[in-house]
């Protein structure tokens, strides 16, 4: 019966990642980003009712369902020009920001905290003296002797067991490893626990949502959810009191845990804030509408071109003018047939498979490019826009990890030291942070609203014959995200999404300007080339959205450290 | 209080990776089960059914499988099979991580001790397209499958007089689906 096989089929299904490096001197000369990616999922859209169109987006991905369904509500009533009730915006909004801290938690711990942490110092630390340790940075009160020591045990048990388990992928011992066994122990510690926080993020979602993985509870037009203080088959003041508490719980994670560890692994890899800035292009659209018609936001949008903080621009609607005209894909090095750079709403998702070809097409993402260039997205690019706008939220939080990383015995970064592998790791925290303290303000604006006694929750939309076109953007966990719609006949006629990881994993245009990905790479150190840990370091700093095979050729193209990537 | 969940895993979009949750549809509208047995449409879950099965007794997974066994056919795989299948390098929170997050239950102690995976082998997984012929002629094993390994596991199901309707909205017309409000 025991037969080997791939038990996990969708790694070849659902597209992957993948990371060519040149290295040269034990330093990356050269690197291509590719991907297979579902973009033909688009088509499938087309001739649906714009109406259904949430569901169907939703399961684009396994992982952001509910950001793929909300910009595709967005992009309709965009089309329809249909305002949203404020109740429906912030239980929106309070869904999209718990989805956000359980994936900046999940990205931080599960994904790339065993990048900087090396687990088998673990059994060397010194619970009472990592317990005295943790106590001087953060009063978080799981800090506890008792609750590192039974985190150290875990790993004891694992070691013990002869085989390490979940552990067996780690670049253990390798000399970019850093950090003392006692912070070892500590990140470790939180990384067990973070588990538990991500949980209350996702119930938080579920009660809104009716449901995760994929939640129910929105339409075109505003939310299903029943408001009926007294009624417990409605948002009653029940479930409201247990979101409060949820959130009350991750907040305190998020801004005593998630944001000191941060800091802390920067303050003890100061060199990382001088890797992996490629890209100094950066774009984020405004999120979080705090009003019916969507003209005020508690997150600010905008773009940099070029590292020029001064020179921001900002965006004043998430549809501005500006990002709907600015949009082209261009697919010179993608498989896909076209020659011109198109606009989404005019986009084409033809196949023309050719074969991985560095210098030719290699990649299953079209190069999305804002007024012609590559721009970076995700959550530095949030914090830039907003750091360099004076907005008050981001420069509190920005400016605390600054002292934070200095009181920690690190570097006083500068802004300017966030374009790099560090800097994106930080803006997740600083973003972490400010979405915490948002989501209890906007719980508030919804019982308030409420206790106004607006129960509304939904605008029916109505459906032209002529033509129309829309632009549903969210400001994801990963950056910035856009569907593009055009509705004819009470029909899909043309369906486009721009996702952040296409931003970011793009490959080179027709002008051969690499995308951020392969542009943050170039130049990396490596220590020893067949363990190439620190290109996923930076490769994670991005929370990339796809799975990822990583190749390492040595300058004669001959392959090298492949088995130990794949 | 649930103690074992089924779930069903694929992307319903692409052709025969959807037959998780085909079959899981199937179960629900053709059975009813005991109330600690719960089930869930899982999507492609990734490192996110660790939450899922965190404490549970037992946990039967449907899903399609690569192999080199013919399109249809129906492969048992019990909890060492899965954790002998060392997880993969990590480099994006989608992988698929079914390995993962059993090893990860099992470091926290709270992995279920009965754990089985219904493999489909899948032919086709073009975006848009309904099963192929092979994965629709598996179904009904699939069900037995799932049926019969549940009691195994010492839980109950009992097939319903009439079957209720599967819900299987994403095959279905292009009418309006908002209406009917299937997800």
């Amino acid at each position: 019966m025991a037969k080997r096989i791939t038990i996990d089929p969708i790694t070849r299904i659902e597209g992957h990642l993948r990371i060519d490096v040149e290295v040269d001197n034990n330093a990356v000369s050269n690197a291509w980003a590719s991907c297979t990616m579902w973009r033909g999922i688009e088509k499938i859209l087309r001739g649906r009712d714009p109406r259904d169109a949430w569901m169907f987006t939703q399961r684009f991905c396994g992982v952001c369902t509910t950001v793929h369904a909300m910009a595709s509500v967005r992009s309709v009533e965009d089309a329809l020009k249909l305002e949203i009730p404020l109740n429906a915006q912030y239980i929106r909004n309070l869904i999209l920001i718990a989805h956000a801290l359980h994936d900046h938690i999940v990205h931080f711990y599960q994904l790339s905290a065993l990048d900087w942490v090396d687990v088998l110092q673990i059994p060397k630390a010194d619970p009472a003296a990592t317990s005295k340790l943790a106590e001087s940075i953060s009063p978080w009160t799981r800090n506890s002797r008792n609750e590192l020591k039974a985190a150290q045990d875990r790993v004891n048990a694992v070691a013990a067991s002869g085989q390490l388990g979940i552990f067996a992928n780690g670049y253990w011992g390798h000399p970019a490893m850093k950090l003392s066994p006692d912070v070892n122990l500590l990140a470790f510690t939180h990384y067990v626990q973070a588990l538990e926080y991500q949980r209350k993020a996702l119930q938080v979602v579920g009660i809104l949502g009716s449901k995760t993985p994929h939640i129910q509870n929105l339409t075109v037009g505003g939310v299903a959810n029943a408001i009926d203080l007294d009624s417990q088959s409605a948002l009653d003041m029940t479930k409201l009191e247990m979101i409060r508490d949820l959130l009350a719980d991750v907040v305190k994670f998020v801004q005593q845990v998630y944001f000191v560890d941060v800091c802390a692994v920067a303050a003890m890899y100061p060199n990382w804030f001088s890797i992996g800035s490629g890209v100094k292009n950066y774009l984020a659209v405004p999120d979080l509408p705090l009003d019916s018609k969507g003209s005020a936001y508690d997150l600010p949008g905008g773009h940099i071109r070029g590292g020029d903080l001064a020179g921001v621009k900002r965006f004043e609607t998430a549809s501005d003018a500006a990002f709907r005209q600015g949009v082209t894909e261009d697919v010179m090095h993608a498989y896909y047939q076209g020659e011109k750079a198109l606009h989404p709403w005019q986009g084409e998702t033809e196949p023309a498979f050719t074969g991985w070809d560095g210098e030719q097409k290699y990649s299953w993402v079209k190069a999305p490019r804002f007024n012609g260039e590559p721009m970076q997205v995700g959550p530095l690019a949030q914090v830039l826009v907003g750091y360099s706008q004076g907005h008050a939220l981001t420069k509190k939080y920005t400016d605390m990890a600054i002292d934070k990383i200095a009181s920690i015995g690190g570097p006083r970064a500068t802004p300017a030291a966030l374009h790099s592998t560090l800097g994106r790791h930080a803006a997740r925290a600083i973003r972490a942070c400010m979405l915490a303290e948002l989501a209890q303000k906007h719980w508030q604006l919804l019982v308030d609203n409420i206790a106004k006694g607006d129960y509304t929750v939904h605008n029916q939309p109505v459906l032209p014959s002529h033509e129309v076109e829309g632009v549903g953007t969210h400001e994801a966990p990963r950056g910035t995200l856009s569907h593009w719609v055009v509705i004819k006949d009470e029909k899909i006629k043309n369906y486009q999404a721009v996702v952040p990881s296409t931003w970011n994993a793009s490959p080179r245009d027709r002008a051969g300007a690499h995308g951020p990905y392969e542009a943050s790479l170039l130049h990396t150190p490596l220590a020893r080339p067949e363990e190439p840990l620190e290109v996923l370091r930076t490769v994670h700093s991005f929370d990339p959205c796809m799975a990822c095979a990583c190749h390492a050729f040595d300058p004669s193209g001959r392959k090298i450290g492949v088995a130990k990537i794949l | 209080m649930r103690t074992a969940l089924i779930g069903g895993i694929g992307n319903v979009l692409l052709g025969d990776d959807a037959v998780g949750p085909y079959v899981l549809r199937l179960l629900e509208s053709q059975y009813s089960f005991e109330e600690e047995v719960d089930l869930v449409d899982l999507g492609t879950p990734a490192l996110d059914l660790t939450h899922q099965i965190l404490g549970l007794r037992a946990l039967i997974l449907i899903d399609s499988v690569a192999s080199d066994d013919p399109p249809g056919t129906v492969v048992r795989y019990g909890k060492e099979d899965i954790l002998a299948v060392a997880p993969a390098e990590r480099i994006d929170p989608h992988s698929p991580a079914l390995s993962e997050c059993l090893l990860t239950a099992q470091m926290l102690g709270a992995c279920p001790e009965q754990v089985l995976l219904v493999g489909i082998v899948g032919a086709e997984y073009e975006a848009g397209q309904p099963l192929s012929a092979a994965v629709q002629a598996a179904v009904a094993a699939a069900i037995e499958a799932v049926v019969s390994e549940l009691s195994e596991f010492g839980y109950s199901c009992q097939k319903k007089a009439g079957a209720e309707p599967a819900g299987i909205w994403w095959s279905e017309s292009r009418s309006s689906l908002s209406e009917s409000s299937q997800i």
